[in-house]
């Protein structure tokens, strides 16, 4: 991305902050989310806020905007010390937030939406000359009477800003906003936060993992670490090295400092194509060399009359990682739930070693070889009631058990040797997945799918929401799992993390595949293109 | 036969308008992602109160008054245990239903209450047309009252606030919640009015129908309304047609003995359900329900 800051304005050192944070504090129980936080922010700056998964930004930012409350600490806006109770109060002092994940009402109108949360009687007319007259000002084009659900992820995006101006706030925060965009779509709201902050004089929260972001939109960063401010910068007295750094708190492997921290180098600097250590896991592999796996031919799906996939064709090698591109919604659960036989398939076939498998019939790609690792571990990855022994024979409960009886001997034997082998850190095998780690009941659930041996698995956002140890130990296992011969799919958002476990990479957008091509030819600008539906 | 045609035609729209008031609150509370349980109750409670109340004060108006109050308390204590303490709403509705049940069965031994009945009102000519002119315009005049109610509470849902608040709240509550609407106080609220519309459900049903109350007079008619609103796709025009099927269905058992149809006296009770519910499933339009149809409220965002 090729603008850079400009006119980053300094802390000057009359007038006080926008928003000024003092010694703030959170715990939940024993765990401290946010750790004697103090930063500060001055009227019309883009401040990031730069930390991993955990970091305590997300823990902040409830507490600013009254979703949370702090234990102690202080908040300042514009000079004078601030309560704020609930997310009414919040509003009214100004402070509005662009949600990670919308918090619009599909089927409602976008003026609707946008006038929701307002008193009085809602007046049409006025609404949508509103939505017209803010798009104008900063750029945000959206048609006010399209109902949200039919509009792409980057419009809803602009309407949930839209919302967010509409109320003429002097801070606005935006909580992890690229993770359903596309490039282009990135650089677009990067120049309209450019003029909010710049034109409007408006205080801007930028929150983000991705190094790439931080360095492009903001003007100073404050970077976090376990609950804990670690470094405050001038975005452009600093460079990704230095933040990453500050962000980890170690070097890392170029896998994971893609999975992690969004590094888009080999994205934008092509002399590192032809670096060997970039390339050493991603070797090409010869075409004929492995033969077809799975075979998905020409899927359509949809649901209550709603398109989920339409026309869909994939194929997998076995000893390959194919890679699937792609932003978020745009039919990657429904190919996962397809081969987690929970759609059925209106037309189209799924063929393993060119035998056709039946869709929709509850453990059939289970049995013909296909292990999934799903999108939501917590929802229909593992049951965390449940011990961490149960868990992990939960697909395979006909191994332990004999005349419909389950041994507990066999059980337990199971998930020592299991536990063993992948290194899941617990205190017994009782012990309730509810109080393991993210990493390590990602674990669990990657430890009973390939117990199964499986020909297939499917991997979709294996590492989002872990912290850097726990993104290393996975990625590392999909590796191997390739290299022992399983066909591996990985549904991802992070193109980084794409990028470099990938030997080919397929372009999803609106339900099918847009484009697929091998890592060794992928253009960046290309594959962007793709990503928002232009044939490339 | 066309005197049959217009006696079954009179019948229907007579058993359907209890449905349909009743449809009209259970059609809100529903845009806002409740299933209100309890409506049996509230019904059930609406037509015990009415015609005790008519036989208290002495007059059936205030019986329908009576009526409306004893849907609206039901609602209030359904209300507070889910929308403000978040008790399951289905454990709280069904126990209110078996408690409104029992208690208006021995009540009814125990008390003397009497009949009392509201007049018909005929619109002059317009009840002269053949076949529907007596069935239409010749009715129990809080019948009348749907004429305003039916676009009233359309008006409510599509053109003021508290409707789009109450839409957006069944589509994603988290959102609404974040726009610092307080979520559970609108619930409870649309709770409040489906059972004011439940209670005058019921009320019209012992108070204008029938003139007295019997045990379990409802019988089951909450659960249609239910039904109704479903198989109507969440839509009112779908709510009113599911609740006049109900009533043609339930007006076609009471006739068919009439016209010389016999048959298996238990089938024939049974009958108005299966017919409707068959009816519904085939007529049922693809819809969608709410986004957060039947989900408890958790407040804090994910």
């Amino acid at each position: 991305m090729s603008t850079q800051p400009t006119g980053a304005p300094a802390h000057s050192a009359g007038a006080p902050a926008s928003v000024e944070l003092r010694g703030i504090t959170k715990r939940y129980g024993s765990i401290v989310a946010c750790d004697d936080v103090s930063l500060s922010v001055s009227r019309g700056e883009i401040h990031g806020l730069l930390g991993q998964n955990g970091a305590g930004k997300s823990t902040l930012v409830k507490i600013l905007i009254g979703l949370a409350q702090r234990d102690a600490g202080e908040i300042l806006l514009d000079g004078r010390s601030v309560e704020i109770p609930d997310p009414l109060a919040a509003s009214t002092l100004g402070i509005a937030m662009v949600h990670q994940h919308f918090s619009l009402v599909n089927e409602l109108s976008v003026w609707e939406n946008v006038t929701l949360g307002e008193v009085g009687r809602p007046d049409a007319q006025r609404t949508r000359e509103l939505v017209r007259s803010i798009g104008a000002r900063y750029g945000l084009d959206v048609d006010p009477d399209a109902r949200v659900e039919d509009l792409s992820t980057g419009e809803r995006q602009r309407v949930e800003i839209i919302k967010c101006l509409r109320r003429d706030p002097s801070l606005l925060i935006l909580d992890e906003p690229t993770s359903v965009l596309t490039l282009a779509e990135s650089r677009e709201l990067f120049t309209v936060l450019r003029r909010v902050a710049q034109d409007e004089g408006k205080t801007v929260i930028l929150i983000s993992h991705k190094l790439d972001e931080i360095l492009t939109a903001t003007d100073h960063v404050t970077i976090m670490r376990s609950g804990r401010v670690v470094a405050q910068r001038v975005t452009a007295e600093t460079d990704e090295r230095e933040l990453a750094r500050e962000m980890v708190g170690r070097e890392l492997s170029k896998w994971v400092a893609a999975s992690a921290l969004g590094d888009l180098d080999a994205l934008v600097d092509p002399s590192l194509s032809s670096d060997p250590a970039m390339l050493a896991p991603v070797e090409p592999i010869h075409e004929d060399e492995f033969p077809f796996r799975l075979r998905i031919t020409d899927a359509y799906a949809s649901r209550d009359g709603r398109p989920l996939l339409q026309g869909l064709s994939l194929d997998l090698r076995a000893g390959e990682i194919l890679g699937l591109a792609g932003v978020e919604g745009n039919g990657q659960q429904a190919l996962g739930d397809l081969l987690s036989s929970l759609i059925e398939l209106d037309s189209g076939t799924v063929e393993m070693d060119d035998v056709v498998l039946p869709t929709g019939k509850p453990g059939a790609m289970h049995r013909a070889g296909i292990g999934v690792i799903p999108e939501d571990r917590h929802q229909s990855g593992c049951v965390l009631d449940m011990s961490v022994a149960e868990n992990l024979v939960m697909s395979t409960v006909g191994s332990v058990a004999r005349r419909g009886f389950v041994s507990r001997k066999a059980i337990r034997a199971n998930a020592e040797r299991l536990i063993e082998q992948f290194e899941i850190s617990t205190p017994s095998p009782d012990t309730p997945m509810r109080q393991l780690s993210g990493g390590n009941q990602q674990k669990v659930v990657l430890a009973r799918e390939l117990s199964l041996n499986p020909k297939v698995l499917v991997a979709a956002y294996p590492t989002r929401g872990l912290d850097v140890g726990a993104i290393e130990y996975m990625t590392e296992r999909l590796h191997d799992a390739a290299n022992s011969g399983i066909a591996v799919l990985l549904i991802s958002t992070e193109l980084e993390e794409i990028l470099t476990l990938s030997h080919h990479i397929a372009v999803i957008h609106r339900g099918a595949i847009v484009g697929q091509m091998r890592r060794v030819d992928v253009d960046a600008e290309r594959l962007g293109l793709m990503m928002g539906g232009q044939e490339a | 036969m066309i005197e049959s045609i217009a006696l079954i035609l009179a019948s229907s729209l007579r058993l359907a308008t209890p449905l349909m008031f009743a449809g009209l609150g259970e059609y809100m509370a529903e845009k806002a992602g409740m299933i209100n349980i309890s409506i049996e109750g509230m019904m059930l409670a609406g037509a015990f109160s009415a015609i005790l109340g008519a036989t208290v004060t002495g007059s059936p108006v205030l019986g329908l008054v009576f009526g409306i109050l004893a849907g609206v308390l039901i609602a209030f204590v359904h209300a507070t245990f889910s929308y403000r303490l978040t008790v399951n709403t289905y454990v709280i509705g069904l126990t209110l239903n078996l408690l409104v049940l029992g208690l208006t069965s021995f009540l009814l031994d125990a008390l003397d209450l009497g009949s009392a009945q509201l007049s018909k009102f005929e619109i002059p000519l317009l009840s002269d047309l053949p076949i529907v002119g007596q069935a239409v315009f010749n009715q129990r005049w809080p019948a009348y009252l749907l004429w305003i109610l039916i676009p009233a509470v359309w008006f409510v849902m599509y053109r003021t606030r508290w409707g789009l608040d109450m839409r957006a709240i069944g589509e994603n509550p988290s959102a609404v919640d974040a726009t610092g609407i307080d979520v559970l106080k609108r619930q409870r609220q649309g709770l409040l009015i489906a059972g004011a519309f439940a209670g005058l459900g019921g009320a019209y049903l012992s108070v204008a129908e029938v003139g007295l109350f019997n045990q379990n007079m409802t019988a089951a008619r909450g659960y249609v309304v239910i039904a109704a609103v479903i198989f109507g796709g969440w839509t009112i025009k779908g709510t009113i047609a599911g609740c006049l099927l109900f009533g043609a269905a339930d007006a076609m058992r009471l006739a068919l003995p009439a016209l010389g149809f016999t048959f298996n006296a238990q089938l024939l009770i049974a009958s108005p359900y299966i017919l409707a519910l068959v009816a519904m499933v085939v007529f049922a339009r693809r819809s969608r329900a709410p986004a957060a149809y039947g989900q408890p409220f958790v407040r804090g965002l994910a």
